[in-house]
């Protein structure tokens, strides 16, 4: 057994990035290897938003990420700083700089980089996307 | 502590990825890895002096990688092939990096434990 990180990087929709390292990650999880976290870092961030509202044919990655972590426990981090610059927030994050509203799902947790080096460092293999 | 390679592949302006990959390479070297920096194909423009982000809407990032070797980052090769691509020459160089051939970073790659590109 192996433990993995994974990092995603592409945003939800507009590139393939994010659904091939969703395909992973189920792959892996199947093989019954562990992963540690998932971290979505660049706009990998905008996965997070729960007001991704495709179209009914096409994939909801959103919702397929969250259903995912629920199913495995697994951890989704946001890096909080990316997050920010492209208009995903926590409802801390929405408080903090006064904005109305906030959009980041639950199932995903605001972390920071080091978040990501940590887990880099108690990993066996970093896999980005 | 791992061996991380932050490999740059893009130019500094029209970007922001190199500005993330400068921030994950600056905190995990905080975080007492072994850091190497590569800068390859157009992301060599970044080796150039007296360049001004602000014009296009970015955030002066460039600066701070003259702060490398504050981090404790020391390997920071750049790839001679894509170099000459772009005419720079190491005099042109605006901080502290060494000119590379492929192999060179090759070797590095083989012994990062993790590469991770931006």
């Amino acid at each position: 057994m192996n433990k993995f990180i994974i990092q995603v990087n592409g945003t939800v929709y507009g590139s393939t990035a994010s659904f091939r390292a969703l395909r992973f990650t189920e792959s892996v999880l199947s093989l019954g290897h562990q992963v540690t976290s998932v971290f979505f870092y660049q706009d990998g961030v905008t996965n997070s938003s729960k007001l991704i509202s495709p179209a009914s044919d096409e994939h909801d990655l959103h919702l397929a990420w969250s259903r995912l972590a629920t199913e495995h426990n697994l951890n989704l981090v946001n890096c909080v700083s990316a997050a920010l610059r492209r208009g995903v927030l926590s409802d801390q994050d929405a408080k903090e700089n006064r904005k109305e509203t906030s959009n980041a799902s639950k199932q995903f947790v605001m972390g920071g980089l080091g978040e990501l080096v940590t887990n880099i460092e108690q990993s066996d293999r970093l896999i980005c996307f | 502590m791992k061996k991380i390679c932050v490999i740059f592949r893009h130019s500094p302006i029209g970007n922001a990825s190199n500005r993330e990959g400068l921030d994950f390479a600056m905190l995990s070297a905080s975080f007492e890895q072994e850091v190497s920096i590569v800068f390859t194909d157009e992301a060599v423009m970044h080796l150039l002096a007296e360049q001004q982000p602000e014009l296009v809407g970015s955030k002066d990032y460039l600066s701070t990688f003259k702060a490398l070797s504050l981090y404790d980052i020391e390997t920071v090769l750049v790839c001679q092939e894509s170099a000459k691509q772009f005419g720079l020459s190491a005099n042109d160089f605006n901080f502290e990096a060494e000119m590379a051939s492929t192999h060179q970073i090759q070797t590095l790659i083989q012994q990062a434990n993790e590469v991770v590109v931006y």
